[in-house]
């Protein structure tokens, strides 16, 4: 049977600066961190959570809309997370704006692990009109 | 690693990191994660629906990880990964093929209350000299990672 997408067709005027999102849980394997290693050719990067992309995550469960692109990411390093030991993030709306006409949207996320360790913080700017990459650099 | 103690300086220059975007490279950074499904980074005709290229685009965290492990390299991780910050502005699209160079270089040192802020400018480009992000690091240096004479 084919699953119903009941996510909500975003609308950027209503979507409200500060909504939290339920909480997202994840294990993180040493599968994961060793196939994230390989991906950035780095045998000692020490953030795979950046792959997670988990500050959308919840927004992408609860809406759906045209697709975005990244505009900007900032990234904090707390402590490094641990393969073996489940996730806990918290994410919200931290911001939207409008520039030359183009939608963005910010979304903001803290990575906990099962212990309480802090483990990153991640912010996304996201252009809510992706098509704009494909009109402004081409093929 | 023992603990490297040494002091920092506006003007200092970063080591620059080159790396070279592979299909592979990106499909494994995407898969790492569980993201299995076609998308803009990994398939084609995605790429064309969502973002109108004739081809796949790397995701900027991608760029993001690399700013971090050049700062990680600079500062150790054993600073970097407990207090480093990076904030990168996606000008271009990265691309499969395209080797993408990061360079830093060191704006101000100022005191806080656990060490030394050390703030860097980032910059990427790519093979072409096209300038594909900008942005900003940043690492709180602790006391203990700092020569007598900079406390």
């Amino acid at each position: 049977m084919a699953e119903v997408d009941d996510r909500i067709e975003l609308d950027w005027d209503a979507l409200e600066v500060g909504e939290t999102f339920d909480k997202f849980e994840y294990l993180l394997t040493q599968e994961m961190i060793d196939t994230y290693r390989k991906g950035v050719m780095d045998p000692e990067a020490s953030f795979p959570t950046i792959a997670h992309k988990v500050d959308v995550r919840q927004y992408n469960d609860k809406y759906t809309d045209a697709g975005s692109v990244n505009a900007r990411c900032a990234f904090h390093c707390y402590n490094p997370p641990v393969a073996g030991k489940r996730l806990i993030v918290t994410a919200w709306i931290a911001d939207k704006y409008l520039r030359r006409g183009k939608n963005y949207i910010v979304t903001e996320a803290v990575s906990v692990d099962e212990d309480g360790r802090l483990i990153d913080r991640v912010i996304t700017h996201e252009l809510k009109q992706p098509s704009e990459v494909g009109k402004k650099w081409g093929g | 690693m023992g603990r490297v103690i040494r002091n920092y300086e506006e003007g200092d220059e970063i080591t620059p990191l080159v790396k070279e975007l592979t299909q592979e490279a990106i499909n494994l950074f995407e898969g790492s994660a569980g993201n299995t499904g076609p998308s803009q980074f990994t398939d084609e005709h995605a790429a064309k629906e969502v973002l109108g290229t004739e081809g796949t685009v790397a995701s900027g965290r991608m760029s993001l990880t690399f700013a971090i492990e050049m700062l990680r390299r600079h500062f150790s991780p054993e600073v970097f990964n407990h207090t480093g910050t990076v904030d990168l502005r996606f000008l271009r699209p990265v691309r499969p093929g395209d080797t993408i160079t990061f360079t830093g270089k060191v704006t101000g040192v100022s005191r806080e209350a656990n060490g030394n802020r050390v703030s860097v400018d980032l910059e990427v480009k790519n093979q072409k000299g096209d300038t594909t992000g900008i942005g900003q690091g940043s690492a709180i240096v602790p006391n203990a990672f700092l020569p007598p004479e900079d406390l």
